[in-house]
């Protein structure tokens, strides 16, 4: 079908004012924060109402059209990215906060609500949403769903799986499905909730959410650890865990506080070097406050840390927080090829010392950079182009690496993908985290969902 | 030569301030507080004067209940050799904190008192004049830059569209600006050292200052909530609400 015709009948189910067709618009909403693969979209609509997507996605089986959901597009894996003609579903029109009920300490949302609209309104309420990341100022609720986003609060809070308590899809096939309704006990059979959750947009469109809030954490404290060595950090979260409530726990190397410093202009926050960092956040009460310091003194003591600075101000805990959220923009210049590995966090000395040793010997001349959420065995290793490749050669050259990186995974029984998803980019070493059977029963379950194949075909596994 | 530097306790800068119910002032309580910007500038500006061997020791000093306490422990942290802390539950004008300050001045010795240009709070930027005042000392305010040799110091000043540089001989009072430095993250070995520095509690009432207010707060109200914007579906709708509604155009 052309687009001319796609966009009429389009426009018929939600009006010509709800889909757009220019170039710009298509290089824009047909694109995630990937930066390797070129958009090509029919065109891209935007529902206002459940039964709006209900209506899309019946036309789509009807005229056997493939879909793109796509969130805020702030997604690491091209799961939003719509490369061969599809239709672009975007939710940016329905954004809205649609109930609270206090009682429960629940919200109602839209699929499009910003990630921190969501929080911003917890805290007017005097409630707190916990999941949060550098991209929350434009990632949606469904998009994070969509990933099982993650974040820099999993140590304490998990992951979006936690607190979405009611999901409202509508299946591939069109139907519309409410599950779990807000319940905190419900033991019926499966929980298909739980499918839909890091679906990534292939079983379906998540149309409305129920989202449990937490009750505030005290006020809390932040602190950057200095240390020599960066396979001692595990060991140093079990001390502070002890006797603390951590609430994050993040780690960065020099060099990536480097590019950060660079990009933001600002300068070194310690005296003196350290080729690691830690960033641990607690919650803090004088009593909180004498015990980490108490714990970072002999910390210091036993030199598993080198120096360490406490946060003084909510302008310092801000500025300490942004020297590990700025990470990922700083280097985005660079072209980087990023991983999101995780292993079990007792395993990750051995298995950094073990990436380390293959990068070394293998890619010598590549620039490393080391940061992730460590306290949850999550990595974000990143590597970055040097000037003299192309783009292209460089990708080809990091996929042989992959092979190599990812057998080191599936070794220590860990996953190709912590938090950012398999979408495009990773699809093709889906293997090394999964065997053929389960991605098998996989695929099965694609087809029950989505019986023509019109949900982000392509994404995760290739059409079979 | 002894600095004293004066530090203020204040509502963090980012918290969202509050009027109280009865509009006697703003919420102060369960609310996080932090040093005065400006203040923290003057303790970072006295420690590297040390550092760079110019001054012996720096003396901080703020007036207030016992929670003060924690800040002053946070210029200590941060490199103060001393602290003291006058103890009243009461909040004292510009005037009354700039007479106590004199005489915390004649009981140290100092030579030199660096303070911020004003408190965040109160907004009110009077204390360093007026301590000057008192004292018959020079003063530069709003300094971005200190240099300082022997009895001379000259210091440069932001003044309205430009900067001003002046030489004072000391003794003398200087108020810090924003762009003087940048201060100093407190590193955990020095927020144990400070733990065991002195810290000297002195109450108000053993000054010879009468406590009466010269300066009474009569209402604190919050801003006019601002009006919500409105969506107009056309150039010419906007052009005729900017002419009949606003009359912003002829
Ligand atoms: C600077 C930066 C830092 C980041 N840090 C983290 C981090 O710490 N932790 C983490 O987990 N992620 C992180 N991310 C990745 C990203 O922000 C998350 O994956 C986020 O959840 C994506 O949300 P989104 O709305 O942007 O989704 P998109 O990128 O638009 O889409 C993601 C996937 O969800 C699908 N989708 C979107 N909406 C729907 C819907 N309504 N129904 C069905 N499917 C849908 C899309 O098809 C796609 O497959 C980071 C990204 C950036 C740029």
């Amino acid at each position: 079908m052309n687009t001319e015709t796609i966009a009429e009948e389009l426009s018929s189910l939600v009006g010509n004012k709800n889909i757009l067709i220019d170039y710009d618009s298509r290089m824009i909403y047909a694109k995630d924060r990937t930066q390797n693969l070129i958009p090509d979209p029919s065109l891209i609509v935007f529902p206002r109402s459940e039964s709006q997507i209900i209506s899309i996605v019946q036309w789509a089986n009807h005229t056997r059209t493939a879909l793109v959901p796509s969130g805020g597009r702030t997604g690491y894996s091209g799961g939003a990215v719509a490369q061969s003609k599809e239709v672009v579903v975007s939710f940016d029109k329905m954004n809205h906060i649609l109930a609270y009920n206090s009682e429960d300490q629940t919200v109602r949302c839209q699929p499009g609500v910003i990630t921190k609209n969501l929080q911003n309104f917890a805290l007017e309420n005097n409630l707190y949403y916990p999941v949060d990341f550098a991209s929350s100022g434009s990632s949606q609720i469904g998009g994070n769903i969509a990933t099982n986003a993650g974040g820099i609060k999993v140590i304490r809070y998990g992951l979006t799986r936690n607190w979405v308590y009611g999901l409202n899809v509508v299946t591939g096939n069109g139907d519309l499905l409410h599950l779990n309704k807000g319940l905190i006990k419900n033991a019926s059979g499966y929980d298909l909730r739980h499918l839909f959750i890091g679906s990534e947009g292939t079983l379906g469109i998540i149309t409305e959410a129920i989202i449990k809030l937490s009750t505030l954490p005290s006020e809390s404290k932040v602190a950057l650890l200095g240390v020599q060595e960066k396979n001692t950090m595990v060991e140093i979260l079990n001390i502070y865990r002890k006797d603390l409530q951590v609430t994050a726990f993040e780690f960065f190397s020099e060099a990536a506080l480097k590019h950060v410093m660079c990009e933001s202009n600002i300068s070194h926050p310690f005296k003196r070097a350290m080729p690691f960092y830690i960033l641990l956040e607690y919650e803090s009460s004088e009593f909180n406050d004498e015990v980490f310091l108490g714990l970072t003194e002999s910390c210091i003591n036993s030199s598993s840390i080198n120096d360490a600075i406490i946060s003084q101000n909510m302008a310092q805990y801000k500025y300490l927080w942004s020297l590990r959220e700025n990470i990922s923009m700083s280097l985005s210049k660079y072209l980087p090829y990023k991983y999101d590995i995780s292993v079990m966090p007792s395993k990750i000395p051995v298995f950094i010392e073990e990436i380390e040793d293959l990068l070394n010997k293998t890619y010598p001349d590549f620039e490393i950079i080391w940061f992730g959420h460590i306290g949850d065995g999550n990595l974000h290793l990143n590597i970055l182009k040097p000037v003299e490749l192309k783009g292209s050669e460089f990708f080809e050259i990091c996929d042989e690496m992959s092979d190599a990186i990812y057998s080191l995974v599936n070794y220590y029984n860990g996953s190709i993908s912590a938090e950012h998803g398999i979408g495009l980019l990773k699809k093709k070493f889906l293997r090394y985290t999964k065997n053929d059977v389960e991605i098998g029963y996989m695929r099965e379950i694609k087809k029950i969902f989505d019986k023509n194949n019109i949900m982000n075909p392509g994404k995760i596994f290739d059409d079979s | 030569m002894k600095v004293l530097v004066a530090i203020k306790r204040v509502i963090d800068p980012y918290v969202k301030i509050r009027v109280k119910q009865d509009h006697s002032g703003v919420e102060t309580q369960n609310v996080k507080m932090a040093m005065n910007p400006f203040d923290e500038i003057a303790v970072e500006e006295a420690i590297r004067l040390k550092e760079k061997g110019l001054v012996e020791e720096v003396i901080v000093v703020s007036i207030g209940d016992k929670s003060v306490q924690e800040t002053l422990r946070t210029g200590l942290a941060l490199g103060a050799d001393s602290a003291i802390h006058v103890e009243t539950d009461q909040l004292f004008s510009s005037l009354l904190i700039a007479k106590i300050l004199k005489q915390m001045v004649q009981k140290t010795g100092s030579q030199l008192i660096i303070l911020g240009k004003q408190a965040i709070d109160s907004d009110n930027a009077q204390t360093g004049s007026m301590l000057a005042a008192l004292l018959e000392w020079p003063l530069a305010s709003f300094a971005s830059k200190i240099m300082l040799q022997g009895d001379k110091c000259q210091v440069t000043c932001e003044v309205d569209g430009g900067l001003q540089t002046v030489e004072l001989t000391l003794p003398a009072v200087i108020t810090t600006d924003l762009r003087l430095n940048t201060p100093r993250y407190a590193s955990l070995p020095n927020i144990m050292k400070a733990k065991t520095k002195p810290l000297t509690v002195i109450p108000f009432n053993s000054f010879d200052i009468s406590p009466n207010m010269d300066m009474h707060t009569i209402d604190v109200s919050p801003p006019p909530v601002r009006k919500a914007g409105i969506k107009v579906a056309s150039v010419q709708e906007l052009v005729e609400k900017l002419r009949h509604e606003a009359k912003v155009l002829l």
